[in-house]
């Protein structure tokens, strides 16, 4: 019957073809969703990015003015918080889904150079220049020779507080060179006369805790990358932390547990608190929510009056290694960096410009809050001990670990030295390698 | 019971049985049509199951290339890790708080509608859309400000917040997972419908009460429904993860009160950069939902009861 024949194969030319479809959008939709897209002979670049609503308004700004500039490239921005960010791209990079942009931290560039994710941007000195950043801070990208990344700012830890609130509490106002001892009062006095707790638990804080362990001259993490400090160190820091917390003058575990990297679930920023200890860039996030306006602070040193707090590359952009679009990308990274217009609408919020020239050029322009960080750092010129280097790769981790592991001793399930050890003998384990 | 008689075969074919040739023919064509799906299934599924099987032996930082440690992920995981007993301990009160608690309700509401005469489309519309919505993290987002210090059910009982307490986080994620019991609530609600109303009149002619014919009658005839339900819901139970994640920041906290199983492996493997461990730890919980489903298939023995068992 040839009849049938026909139809038979007629049949399986079409089943074949429909296979071959399937498989083909399998296949696509594996690998083509890391691609940008170029349509119409524009390249769209991704740039992601960490922060606040703040530093979102002023970045699309800027990547705004560059698209105008560039008009043949495209920039999809994102951005989120730090926690869901950091596991967001540390999940694309592992999918070799990384961004074309991104914004990293001093944590992240050993584990992501060393790993092949990051582009060396040295080979794209054409349209990337580095001429005029600090050599001291441009060296902090740089790892086995090759500059991977390129900080953006320079920040320090501070101590923002409620101007208004605290003033009208009738406790005397922070002031430079102040010790653990006095800021330990100072939130015992505010409790007293209010009744809520004068600032956020540090004890769940890795920053507080290296400015608190660099105030008595050790540091997190040795150079050859191991831990810094030992069981009791952090035996002393959870106590104290945990006296003042049981005291009142410090929050509670309930609402300690509530942050999350955002200003925005912070007790000051809630409400419930009159500081806390963060670092001074993202503090700009606290204006929208303080209403009176907030105030930087140094961040309190030891008894002998060795400062702890240290001028940090607050953080750096990279471009990813498999990017269709090197060039674009670094031109972006440049503009970011270099750019005056740009360097005029970010201001401050990614934190001082690293920059020297733009630096001292915008200094005079800065408004606002950014001046108020430009000011804050002022009088640290000079006088601050230098950075420690970039942390090992374990240390990403250990961040979140050091804040579980609080999070036992704040709840009162473990004593301060149990949780000490705890964390220890898991930082131990985690930098092995 | 009897269900009227459906013809095996609507006609006999009335052609000759296909020749070896052409079976083999069909059986290629058939074999062209499910491609697309044998291998979505080799490509991934089963390729990506064999390499989680193989890192579960490494040491894997996601940017390295895996280094072998043979069983050393197991022994630390069983041995030398605090957390991850946390979580094991975390998950299994889940479990059991949870899965109980949503079929008792699914099966409550579903004999409440079940007689209903009017608006029957709408409840039933009412109580499914919670777990059309839930899975989302939109809703657990929601959920979190509902409970969260200062929140909704805060203001209303003045708790101060189930979601900042060890002792209740675990509660509130457990929660959300009841009210959304929809799916099973659907799934009972067919199974009773299937029940032969003569049963019922029976037995009120004996004179039994409501009760007695929901324990002698309900229970019996829907217990296949049941184990269906109760297999399920484990097994989606043990994977919980978006409402912990979304609830807790990611944490699983507050002081690891929420630190689900599936939120360490995530923790290990997407915050620590232990994709080795991480596997290892996907691999157990692959062979621990296999254990417990197997034994609730073997106790189902003794309580599932099959209609057609009665005619043998």
């Amino acid at each position: 019957m040839p009849g049938i024949r026909t139809r038979e194969s007629w049949k399986l030319r079409v089943a074949a073809a429909t296979a071959t479809l399937a498989f083909c959008s399998v296949l696509v939709g594996c690998s083509g969703s890391g691609e940008s897209t170029s349509a119409g002979g524009s390249v769209s670049l991704r740039y992601t990015w960490w922060g606040n609503p703040d530093r979102a308004a002023r970045t699309q700004e800027a990547v705004e003015l560059f698209e105008k500039k560039h008009p043949g490239i495209d920039v999809q921005t994102s951005f989120a918080g730090y926690e869901p960010y950091k596991q967001k791209l540390a999940t694309q990079a592992a999918g070799g889904d990384a961004p074309d942009v991104m914004q990293l931290d001093y944590r992240m560039i050993d584990q992501y150079a060393t790993g092949g994710v990051l582009l060396d941007l040295g080979e794209q000195e054409s349209v990337l220049k580095t001429g005029e950043f600090e050599p001291g801070l441009l060296a902090t990208g740089k790892v086995d020779g090759k500059l991977y990344a390129i900080p953006q700012g320079r920040g320090s830890e501070t101590m923002v507080y409620d101007t208004t609130r605290w003033k009208a509490a009738g406790v005397e106002l922070p002031k430079q060179g102040w010790t653990w001892t006095d800021w330990a009062d100072a939130m015992r006095a505010l409790a007293e006369k209010t009744g809520k707790p004068g600032g956020t638990d540090p004890g769940q804080s890795e920053d507080a805790f290296e400015v608190w362990l660099r105030g008595q001259g050790k540091s997190l993490y040795t150079e050859d990358k191991r831990l810094g400090f030992t069981a009791d160190d952090l035996t002393r820091w959870w106590t104290f932390t945990d006296k003042l917390r049981r005291e009142g003058a410090v929050s509670s575990a309930e609402q300690t547990t509530q942050l999350d990297g955002s200003v925005e679930n912070t007790p000051l920023g809630r409400g419930t608190a009159f500081s806390e200890m963060n670092w001074d860039a993202p503090a700009s996030g606290y204006l929208a929510l303080v209403p009176d306006g907030v105030s930087l602070a140094p961040m309190p040193s030891n008894e002998d009056g060795t400062p702890g707090q240290y001028f940090k590359p607050s953080m750096f952009m990279g471009v990813a290694a498999d990017t269709s679009h090197p060039k674009e990308s670094a031109q972006l990274v440049d503009f970011m960096l270099n750019d005056r217009e740009a360097a005029k609408i970010v201001g401050a919020s990614r934190g001082i410009p690293v920059n020297e020239s733009i630096r001292d050029e915008i200094a005079t322009d800065l408004k606002d809050f950014d001046k108020t960080i430009y000011e804050y750092q002022a009088p640290f010129e000079g006088k601050l001990n230098a950075p420690p280097q970039a942390p090992p790769s374990g240390d990403s981790a250990l961040q979140t670990t050091f804040q579980r592991d609080y999070d036992q001793v704040s709840y009162e399930r473990l004593s301060p030295r149990e949780a000490a050890e705890n964390y220890v003998t898991e930082a131990k384990a985690e930098l092995r390698s | 019971m009897t269900t009227t008689q459906i013809p095996t075969a609507v006609r006999t074919p009335d052609v000759d049985p296909p020749s070896k040739p052409r079976r083999r023919q069909r059986e290629g064509a058939a074999w062209v049509f499910l491609s697309p799906w044998v291998l979505g299934a080799a490509v991934l599924t089963l390729l990506p199951m064999a390499v989680s099987l193989y890192l579960s032996f490494t040491d894997y930082d996601l940017f390295n290339p895996p280094q072998w440690v043979g069983l050393r992920n197991y022994t630390q995981m069983f041995t030398e890790d605090p957390r991850y007993w946390r979580s094991v301990v975390a998950t299994l009160t889940y479990v059991v708080i949870a899965v109980p608690l949503q079929l008792g309700l699914a099966l409550v509401v579903a004999l409440a509608l079940k007689n209903m005469r009017r608006g029957k489309g709408f409840y039933r519309s009412a109580f499914y859309a919670p777990s059309l919505l839930g899975t989302s993290m939109s809703i657990a987002l929601v959920w979190r400000a509902i409970f969260n210090d200062g929140g909704t059910v805060d203001n209303l009982l003045g708790t101060g917040g189930w979601v900042n307490k060890p002792g209740w986080a675990l509660f509130a994620v457990a929660l959300l997972t009841v009210w959304q019991f929809g799916a099973p609530m659907v799934i009972f609600l067919a199974g009773l419908q299937q029940i032969p109303t003569e049963l019922y009149e029976a037995a009120s002619v004996d004179g039994a009460s409501r009760w007695r014919q929901f324990l002698s009658i309900t229970v019996p005839m829907l217990s296949p429904v049941i184990f269906f339900n109760l297999v399920l819901q484990t097994i989606q139970a043990f994977q919980v993860f978006t409402p912990a994640f979304a609830v807790s920041a990611g944490k699983g906290g507050p002081a690891d009160s929420t630190l689900f199983y599936t939120l360490y492996l995530y923790d290990r493997g997407f915050v620590a950069s232990h994709m080795g461990y991480a596997s290892a730890m996907a691999w157990v919980l692959l062979l621990v939902i296999g254990a417990v489903t197997a034994v609730l298939f073997r106790t189902s023995r003794s309580w599932v009861f099959y209609a057609s068992e009665g005619d043998r």
